[in-house]
């Protein structure tokens, strides 16, 4: 592992030392400040050595909660609330249209914790259980920005500024 | 707990409790079971099986008696409509995702799930399984078999692992119905850091944590005309295989397990006895080696292939201290397929050794690549690389594996009558005996380093301060005017304590014993479960009661081994020691 890495994880276990539940906090940083956004092994290791819990106990939290990601995200990310709200006013479609159009790697259906990626690495989609803006539904989240009231013409656009290949 | 009484009913009756204890020990202090599939005392109270429920008056919904404490006038009731039906629903609903082919499985009729399904008066299972992926099993490690479509999440496992044994291999991953158990990236367990001391499988209520057989390769070399089949047991077997067929624990069967192993027809029977005799001759003068010569001290024991697995993965540091001896159990392998070969004149390559092992960290022991000492003897002295033996050990079983081959071959093990081991391999004193329980190598090491030093024998040979169930003991014995301080520990996280001061540089003791099952190798994971304390105090006691009834009980004296260091060894640590008795250890980096 680069040292420089290595720093990067020590000055975010500093950062979150001593705090309540500080192990998400730590893991949160890592993984923003990881440019693919996700969790390397390596790094988990690290920080697992580092504040001395099992790793075991790391994996368990990781998948405990659908914001941490163990494998790479493309170079743009959709993020489609699945909550009650969001699904009456139609989310479902819009995961459906982004589904038909692109072609994604390891697509095994099913829309719980859903996290697939493009082939060609352009576009992640993901699967929320909710954002908490239940009034503004049907909401999507790109690249880190809240869409509310998203329809079918506003995702063809949205899509349009992602570009990629699409079907 | 405080010393506080409290007055309490329980079904209308009523009683005086101490204060802060669960309803579920209230209620087995007044010989009411309350029954769970998750609760191990002292252990786990993770409240996850939802079996344990009880109404009590006042309280809108039923509570979990393994996790609320009683309280001053509460009235309890355990056996109504209400309980019998929330208990009988939550049970259907673990069974509804479990398979139904119990005939097929390992554990079946030692199931704690299937017996209670029982208990509990389960007929029928109105719900349907909803897991929605097969999960694969998971044959990575050379102990453990993992069936995670068998487990029902109670997380003893997870508890075990982490909280006696501080190894922490396993935890639960995700969750819903997604939820399951996991290692670090969910990969096989010879992947992670497990130690394959097989605790886990002790207390798994179900099929999901079962032994790696060897049985059928075992019934293989017995039936094959050309192989000479020699067999070795442990000292804590004896001290727990009568608790398969329904004897309590307490006395030694010795007699009776060699005329039941006897009748499976092995060539010959000995006992590995023999070689923790021998061990202690060689760790006992690698002891004093090591005092005399200013070598690296504390010498930390060798024969507990779970703690060196854990030595290697959580304190490489500490490698420099532990003993070089190899296990009784490997140590016999080796003579097996040399000294004894050509002592008896028979073809190494023909010898096939067995090994009856309270434990399954053994298994993986034997598979160690550097465990092949007999085949590097042979070839150095210019056998043949087709008629070299196979490893050491070819094959481990289990207490429980050897009791399934007693059944499967309708040996009526209650009927036997008692023999004898065969020669010279069987000839043992007090001193091998005491292996089996915590302390025990510790004391068998003193009795003989003693005699060695001072010339003559411990006045009184029964050492009470390292004896015990306490996680971490420690003694002092004068030998010559010289004090040796020695320490004992039990059980991986009490191990852990001991090595961190060895890793500090502070340890204060000279020589350290460390055994990873709690209770040591009579609480082994190969043995038959339950294994409470209670259990495990029982075990200790038949080891006691043997070593009391041996003539000699210093290893030194076993005129076996004398004859051995006579006829083949020459001296304790001498050239020949090294190359079959002796090894090595290194960090571990086969896992991640």
């Amino acid at each position: 592992m680069e040292d420089r890495l290595k720093k990067e994880i020590d000055g975010i276990i500093e950062k979150h030392e001593g705090n309540h539940g500080a192990l998400l906090g730590m893991l949160e940083d890592i993984q923003k400040n990881n440019p693919h956004n996700y969790l390397p092994e390596e790094s988990l290791l690290y920080l697992a050595e580092k504040t001395k819990t099992p790793p075991s106990r790391i994996y368990g939290i990781i998948t405990f909660y659908s914001f941490f990601s163990l494998v790479p995200e493309g170079r743009h990310c959709i993020s489609i609330c699945r909550g009650t709200a969001c699904h009456t006013k139609g989310s479902k479609k819009l995961l459906d249209y982004i589904r038909e159009n692109y072609r994604f790697e390891n697509d095994t259906g099913g829309d719980a914790k859903l996290f697939i990626t493009t082939e060609d690495r352009n576009l992640t989609l993901k699967t929320v259980a909710c954002f908490g803006q239940c009034a503004m539904a049907p909401v999507i989240e790109v690249d880190g920005k809240i869409y509310g009231g998203v329809n079918i013409n506003m995702l063809k656009d949205i899509l349009k500024q992602i570009e990629g290949k699409q079907k | 707990m405080t010393s506080k009484q409290i007055r309490m009913k329980i079904n209308g009756k009523k009683f005086l409790m101490y204060e802060g204890i669960s309803i579920l020990d209230a209620c087995e202090e007044v010989g009411i079971k309350i029954p769970s599939l998750c609760y191990l005392e002292g252990v786990s109270k993770r409240a996850s099986c939802g079996i344990c429920m009880v109404e009590i008056a006042g309280a809108n919904t039923l509570m979990r008696a393994c996790v609320t404490p009683i309280r001053e006038g509460i009235e309890i009731f355990t056996n109504t409509e209400r309980v019998r039906k929330a208990r009988q629903t939550n049970i259907k609903l673990l069974l509804a995702n479990h398979p139904r082919n119990c005939l097929e499985c390992d554990k079946n009729l030692r199931c704690e799930l299937q017996k209670m399904a029982d208990d509990l008066g389960v007929k029928d299972i109105e719900y349907p399984n909803i897991k929605n992926q097969e999960q694969p099993l998971d044959l990575s490690s050379n102990s453990i078999v993992r069936d995670p479509e068998k487990c029902i999440l109670c997380a003893r496992c997870v508890e075990v692992c982490s909280r006696v044994q501080g190894v922490a291999a396993i935890d639960i991953a995700e969750r819903g119905i997604d939820a399951h158990v996991a290692t670090f990236f969910n990969k096989g367990l010879s992947e992670s850091e497990c130690v394959n001391c097989g605790q886990c499988l002790l207390v798994c209520p179900t099929g999901a944590l079962m032994v790696k057989s060897e049985v059928d390769k075992v019934w293989e070399a017995l039936d094959d005309p050309d192989s000479y089949v020699v067999v070795q047991t442990a000292p804590a077997v004896r001290a727990a295989i009568g608790e398969e067929f329904g004897i309590e624990p307490g006395e030694p069967l010795t007699g009776k397990l060699t005329a039941a192993i006897r009748r499976l027809n092995f060539d010959k029977v000995f006992d590995t006895q023999f070689t923790a005799d021998l061990t202690i001759v060689e760790e006992g003068n690698e002891l004093l080696a090591r005092i005399q010569e200013g070598g690296q001290l504390p010498l930390i024991t060798s024969c507990s292939p779970g703690w060196i697995s854990f030595a290697e993965t959580f304190f490489p540091e500490v490698i420099p201290y532990l003993s070089s001896c190899k296990s009784p159990q490997q140590m016999f392998g080796a003579l097996a397929k040399t000294y004894y070969a050509e002592k008896e004149s028979i073809s190494p390559e023909k010898i096939k050794v067995v090994s009856v092992m309270p434990c399954t960290a053994k298994k993986h022991e034997a598979r160690r690549p550097e465990m092949n000492s007999a085949a590097e003897y042979w070839k150095k002295r210019g056998r043949k690389n087709s008629e070299l033996p196979s490893r050491d050990v070819d094959y481990v079983l289990t207490t429980s594996e050897l009791a399934d081959m007693f059944r499967e071959a309708g040996i009526d093990f209650n009927k036997l009558a008692g023999e004898k081991f065969d020669l010279p391999l069987g000839i043992s004193t007090g001193a091998g005996t005491i292996f089996g329980a915590t302390g025990g190598v510790m004391e068998a090491a003193l009795r003989t380093v003693y005699a060695v030093l001072t010339g003559e024998s411990l006045k009184d040979l029964n050492l009470m301060s390292v004896r015990g169930m306490e996680g971490i003991r420690e003694a002092e014995i004068e030998i010559d005017g010289r004090k040796i301080k020695a320490a004992v520990a039990h059980g991986l996280k009490n191990g852990r304590q001991l090595m961190e001061e060895v890793s500090a540089g502070n340890s204060p003791y000279h020589f350290i014993e460390i055994m990873a099952c709690p209770g040591g190798c009579i609480g082994g994971g190969g043995q038959p479960a339950p294994a409470d304390e209670k259990i495990l105090k029982k075990r200790a006691e038949a080891l006691y009661k043997e070593d009391e009834s041996k003539e000699i009980r210093e290893s030194h004296k076993n005129p076996a081994i004398i004859e051995l260091y006579k006829e083949y060894l020459e001296k304790p640590l001498g050239e020949i020691s090294h190359e079959l008795l002796h090894t090595h250890y290194s960090k571990r980096e086969d896992y991640r």
